[in-house]
């Protein structure tokens, strides 16, 4: 490429190398950094006694990197605390902290996250597959999706540049000199500093991903409440709705295989009770297999779905992935063998492998959501609600048996249904019951908090539904099916059992859109008008 | 899209790697690949009179970057956020790319000629019926110099009205009065150095965290410079994000600061603190002044008016009298005041006692608004003649008029009428037609419901503007105007530097820049055009006429040139045979004022109170500003989409205990109303950066117009409005009535000082703890 010459005029014929006399690294486009010892990385040094708020940083970073105006690598967190005329107005530019635990690494199923010997936490984009794990991930939400690309990006500290002794942007436009890029040593970072100077307010706890970018704070009065300046802003987050159906679906899937397991089991042991057959390992795995791909959906770029799995070391999606992917698979295979009439030990045997998979697979997938950057998400009642879901199958089984005429089997498996729907209903009590009895002292407040209003004010009507529903469907009508069929109203019974299958259904659904609408991720203080980083 | 495009691009195979790219450019390093430039123009920035040194960079013939010029002097490499997109604002939506005529109700498309033809006929038909000055001309501080001056020529001298003005009296106006009346000249005295090397700083009602970023950069420095952190005092009724950066900040009561100004210097008297050497040599009126400050400015007097202790009072004139050099910055918290003129000569005069003027780090300094607010003041010809020249002097016009070949009694012999009074005589009926360049009224001019009202009685409006401004489309002409890097010319920022600002682009569709407007449409009035224009067909030779007309005026451009300001990152004026590099400081030990004997006026100025007190009604005091993401009326930087992201819209800062009064919160939406206007729908965000009873609004929005709200009374002197106080109610839908104010009850009097219940309280407890 040929760029014109300068003017005449004009001193200079690059403007790289030349050095202001600001003598500071605002303004200049060339950085002296030293070089890295044994140990020792860059980071981000931010002084929020200089930062005056004028968002320089954040339109430099967007201009150097051809963003959209949406994507913000670089945002200006806007708090306040203190009374009149003591008032103290607090500005947290902040990008990536290039963490040295970065979670968005750990749990990128692509291994698309590199984190460089220098520091750098980089961002690999042709690995990409767009499923966005990190944004979820990064307690300071750092990364976001770019649809326009499929994928995400984040802040590289312009790796690129400084790799030539070039300034980032935000560096190299902040009139208050207020951002620098600093070499630090990492075990005296880690053992001594991080947990005096790593910490500003309102950012999560950094033993979660131990960042990287120092803070040097004014003052803060000890006990006053800080002031977020979008506490006023609350958008529901993604509805994931390809997820919700998976997540659902395959749950389902895996509740019914255990029933189809059990009734193998029992009959393998001699119990009086119908031997399962070749409908029910089908209803096994229709669900499961209409889930699965469901959830390419929701990824940037459907195609490259399969990579999902490559990193089955670190990340629970890789592992969701892979073991759910096995458990639709061998389900397959049982189907094939009870479409052979091939049954006996070894089918037994493959069952009993395939459940294994099966629970691993759910057990994975919900501890995708077990993040510390997303509160309501990170609790014990999301791996139980996730298992829980599992008597749809149960239902979805008992209506075969009843087309079976196996009515005792019915029953058997009515009364465990009973069960497991008291036990999802439990796990939803537990949780209201929690966001009732919030904690104001509690670190994570703020976010349950968010949670909580919008589960009671945004949500209200799906709440109800998803409660009601529970009772009726998961309780009630199986109930109903149980007397029926105890009292040879078979009929009777399977129009309550499809009802309870078909309504239970909805209410997992219902309950897991909730799931996915009602967090509230950890990260930086917003922006009056434009708010957090987007979801 | 193709369906089976469409498709690839769901299923992702194309992460469109090559348009996030960079790439390396051998001047700037790497840039974004999609706009990498194929040149760079070396340019200055087009928004606020910090006048930072920039480079426009062009791709395809088109402006696709805007990168802070390292070598320049003001912003060393850096630039604000409006800055760093102002080159997106060249390609909007709403800018004017063709002349519009308003035909049958419509604005439609036209050509220059039948636009021209059409205005230039209206113009000479209402000057015909009802005389020369029915022909008003308001202007801006956006233009370059070189168009100002053309414009002015042709307004004074061409149309003959004086009755021409620019919105720089909305804004600088105080300013260049106070200093002519202190100093015998208009002309800031300082410079941004000054910041760097000052050991007190000053900011009083200049917040410019948001209005004036860069110069952040300079008080930045000052550690580096000095060896030692200077002492900042921020006087402000508002803890705004300049407030921030305060060692001391200074909550005065609103306009209280005439007041508090002068306190300072009585606390300086009174203490001996004063500079007896410079006040001897450098100032007249010393005697009088001192006078009037002992006898009126007592410090407890002082305390009750500004709200500021008595004990903080002596503390800030100690540190300020105490101090080697102090710099005194202030912008529109001053200027914009019924008293904003005395004011400045207030500030001057703490200034001249302490003996901190024309030294390095010691200037009493205004700092401009819009990017050429100078240029206008120089050479605009509307409050002076073109280089500082007096109107009532006929030595002045004499000169003038010989400078530039014309009759002398073509020039006029005293001032038309300022804006305001323009628009008093639209409202009269005196005033027919209206030329309004490059400034949006409807946005920005005070009590907007009478200004509307008035603009009606207007026969032709004709608006010059870039964009589709609120003006521009009441309008019955439009003349489609070039806007920042599409024309060649000079700015001059705060510290009376001249910045170069090359062309970098063609002027977009069928749009001229602003001078040639200018020229091509004086070419209907013929002779005038053969008499005034003759020789002036480029920005260049403009400028050679204003070397010559400005040769030993204070405005000096004589030996500058468009190649040295390139050279040098600007020059600043005078820049004569003495000081061809320019002059950093005005009044120097060397450097005599423009008073007859070349010394400092110490002016005994007087604060008054508020014309419109808070009430039972209308019990909370309304102040207005700016803030960093938006520009005056929004017609550029509305258009930047991660600015407007930022700052959409208008909202209103309110102390909670006012919040709580309304049963709002942040994010509710309340109105406001006063005695002249109501407005609806504006988000209430509950902060503490404003006292209770006190509400900030910004001005800068079409939508929640809060100039419908904001007082139209004005500075006799420079006839600046007093934005930034007037007595307002608010109404939320809680509270639709607004808030009343609990009277505190009179308890008794004592000797006819009157005490309030509260204060007893206080004694008593003061009592009882003593016990």
């Amino acid at each position: 490429m040929a760029v014109q010459a300068l003017s005449e005029h004009t001193p200079l014929a690059d403007f790289i190398n030349h050095k202001t006399n600001t003598g500071m690294q605002c303004g200049n486009y060339s950085i002296d950094l030293p070089v890295l010892n044994e140990g020792e990385q860059y980071r981000f040094h931010f002084d929020a006694t200089a930062c005056v708020g004028c968002h320089c940083c954040e339109v430099a970073c967007n201009e150097q990197n051809a963003n959209p105006d949406e994507i913000k690598w670089r945002r200006v967190g806007e708090m306040e605390m203190g009374a009149f005329p003591d008032t103290l107005q607090l500005f947290n530019s902040m990008s990536c902290n290039h963490c040295i635990e970065p979670a968005c690494l750990i749990g990128c199923p692509t291994e698309s996250y590199v984190k460089f010997d220098n520091g750098i936490v980089w961002h690999d984009d042709p690995s990409c597959i767009g499923c966005q794990y990190c944004t979820w991930n990064c307690p300071y939400e750092v990364p976001t999706f770019n649809a326009d690309r499929g994928i995400v990006t984040k802040c590289h500290m312009c790796a690129d540049k400084l790799e030539l002794g070039q300034s980032p942007a935000c560096v190299q436009a902040c009139p208050s000199n207020a951002i620098e890029i600093e070499v630090f040593n990492v075990k005296q970072w880690l053992e001594e500093d991080m947990s005096k100077e790593g910490v500003a307010p309102h950012l999560p706890d950094v033993a979660i991903t131990k960042p990287t970018t120092r803070y040097t704070l004014p003052k803060l009065k000890e006990g006053e409440t800080l002031r977020v300046a979008d506490e006023h802003l609350l958008k529901p987050a993604h509805a994931e709705l390809p997820l919700v159906f998976m997540t659902v679906l395959t749950q389902v899937s895996l509740g019914a295989f255990l029933a189809l397991f059990l009734g193998e089991l029992l009959f393998a042991l001699g119990f009086n009770l119908p031997q399962p057959n070749l409908t029910m390992a089908l209803l096994a795995f229709i669900p499961t297999a209409i889930g699965l791909p469901l959830s390419a959906l929701h990824l940037g770029r459907p195609i490259m779905a399969l990579k999902a799995m490559k990193n089955w070391r670190t990340s629970w999606l890789s592992r969701e992935a892979i073991a759910l992917g096995a458990f639709t698979g061998l389900v397959s295979m049982v189907a094939l063998l009870y479409y052979l009439q091939k049954t006996g030990v070894g089918l037994l045997l493959l069952e009993a492998v395939t459940l294994a998979v099966g629970i691993y697979g759910i057990y994975a997938q919900s501890m995708i959501y077990r993040i510390k950057a997303r509160p309501s998400w990170d609790r014990s009642s999301t791996n139980k609600k996730f298992f829980g879901t599992g008597y749809v199958g149960f239902l979805l089984i008992t209506s075969v048996l009843l087309a079976y005429n196996g009515t005792q089997g019915a029953m058997v498996l009515l009364a465990i249904t009973l069960l497991a729907g008291m036990a999802q209903t439990f796990v939803i009590f537990e949780e209201m019951m929690f966001y009732q009895n919030l904690d104001k002292e509690d670190p994570l407040y703020y976010q349950y908090n968010r949670s909580r209003i919008l589960l009671q004010e945004h949500f209200t009507t799906v709440k109800k539904l998803r409660v009601y529903s529970l009772a009726i469907f998961a309780l009630a009508l199986p109930l109903l099916a149980l007397l029926f069929t105890a009292s040879g109203l078979v009929g009777w019974a399977m129009i309550s059992v499809l009802l309870a299958t078909l309504g239970a259904f909805v209410s997992e659904l219902s309950g897991r859109y909730l799931f996915y609408r009602t967090v509230v991720p950890l990260g930086l203080a917003g922006n009056f008008f434009a708010g957090n980083q987007r979801h | 899209m193709h369906f089976i495009e469409k498709t690839k691009a769901f299923l992702g195979f194309d992460i469109k790697a090559d348009k996030y790219a960079l790439v390396d450019d051998p001047i700037f390093g790497k840039v974004a690949k999609d706009k990498a430039p194929d040149k760079w123009v070396r340019s200055t920035c087009g928004y606020c009179g910090v006048g930072c040194g920039m480079y426009i960079g062009v791709k395809d013939g088109k402006a696709v970057y805007s990168k802070g010029d390292p070598l320049h002097p003001v912003n060393l490499g850096t630039l604000c956020p409006k800055g760093l997109s102002e080159h997106q604002m060249v390609y909007a939506n709403s800018r004017v790319e063709k002349p519009l005529l308003r035909k049958n109700a419509q604005l439609t498309p036209s050509s220059w000629e039948e636009t021209f033809t059409h205005t230039a006929n209206e113009f000479k038909r209402i000057q015909a019926a009802y005389g020369k000055g029915s022909v008003a001309v308001i202007s801006t501080g956006q233009l370059l110099t070189e168009e100002f001056y053309a414009l002015g020529k042709f307004v004074q001298l061409g149309l003959q009205t004086s009755n021409y003005d620019g919105n720089t009296t909305l804004c600088m106006a105080s300013a260049v009065m106070g200093y002519k009346q202190t100093f015998g000249s208009d002309g800031p005295t300082g410079c941004y150095e000054d910041f760097e090397k000052a050991d007190v700083i000053m900011l009083i009602g200049a917040n410019i965290a948001d209005n004036h970023p860069i110069l952040k950069l300079h008080i930045a420095k000052n550690e580096s410079v000095t060896g030692k952190k200077p002492t900042i005092i921020v006087i402000d009724p508002r803890k705004s994000k300049t407030a921030q950066m305060a060692d001391i900040f200074v909550p005065l009561k609103p306009r209280s600061d005439l007041a508090l100004i002068n306190g300072l210097c009585y606390i300086i008297l009174e203490q001996g603190w004063e500079d007896e050497t410079f006040i001897k040599e450098r100032t007249n009126g010393y005697v009088d002044f001192k006078k009037h400050i002992l006898a009126n400015y007592p410090p407890q007097e002082v305390a009750q008016i500004t709200g500021i202790e008595v004990k903080e009072l002596y503390n800030l004139a100690k540190i300020y009298a105490s101090a080697d050099a102090v710099m005194s910055a202030w912008t529109m918290g001053v200027n914009q005041s019924s008293i904003g003129t005395d004011t400045v000569s207030a500030i001057c005069n703490l200034a001249l006692i302490t003996g901190n003027v024309g030294r390095e780090g010691a200037s009493p300094m205004s700092i401009t608004g819009q990017c050429n607010a100078m240029g206008t003041r120089e050479f605009g010809f509307t409050s002076s003649i073109p280089g500082y020249r007096n109107y009532a002097s006929s030595a002045d016009r004499q000169t003038f008029a010989d400078l530039i070949n014309v009759p002398v009694d073509l020039i006029p012999q005293k001032r038309g009428y300022a804006y305001p009074q323009i628009i008093d005589a639209i409202n009269r009926g005196e005033i027919k037609a209206l030329w309004v360049v490059a400034t949006n009224p409807l946005v920005s001019y005070p009590d907007q419901n009478a200004l509307r009202e008035a603009l009606k009685k207007l026969e032709i409006l004709v608006v010059q503007d870039a964009f589709m401004s609120d003006t521009a489309q009441i309008a019955d002409v439009v003349f489609a105007a070039a806007t920042w890097s599409e024309k060649e010319g000079c700015y001059t920022n705060s510290e009376r530097r001249c910045n170069y600002a090359q062309k970098a682009v063609e002027p977009l569709g069928e749009s001229k820049a602003d001078l040639d407007i200018i020229l091509a449409f004086s070419a209907y009035f013929e002779e005038k055009h053969e008499l005034l224009f003759k020789d002036l067909k480029s920005a260049k030779d403009v400028f050679e006429e204003i070397k010559r007309v400005s040769k030993g005026q204070l405005c000096d451009y004589s030996e500058m040139s468009y190649e040295k300001m390139e050279t040098l990152g600007g020059i600043q004026w005078p820049c004569n045979a003495d000081t061809p590099q320019g002059t950093k400081r005005l009044y120097e030990k060397e450097m005599p004022c423009r008073t007859e004997n070349g010394k400092a006026n110490l002016l005994s100025v007087s604060w008054l109170p508020l014309s419109e007190m808070t009430s039972k009604t209308l019990p909370l005091m309304l102040n207005t500003g700016r803030t960093v993401e938006q520009f005056h009326t929004r017609t550029k930087t509305g258009t930047v989409g991660i600015l407007d992201a930022l700052a959409p819209e208008a909202w209103v800062d309110l102390h909670p205990n006012d919040a709580h009064r309304l049963l709002v919160g942040s994010g509710d939406r309340i109105a406001l109303s006063g005695s002249r206007g109501r407005v609806e729908d504006v988000i209430v965000k509950v902060s503490q950066t404003v006292r209770e009873g006190n509400i900030f609004v910004p001005f800068h929005y079409n939508e929640q117009l809060i100039n419908a709200i904001t007082l139209a009374e004005f500075d006799p002197k420079s006839f600046e409005p007093n934005y930034k106080q007037c007595a307002v109610q608010l109404h939320s839908k809680a509270v639709p009535e607004g808030i009343v104010y609990e009277e505190i009850k009179i308890s008794g009097f004592l000797e006819g000082v009157k005490h309030y219940e509260e204060e007893v309280f206080l004694e008593e407890t003061v009592q009882e703890a003593k016990r």
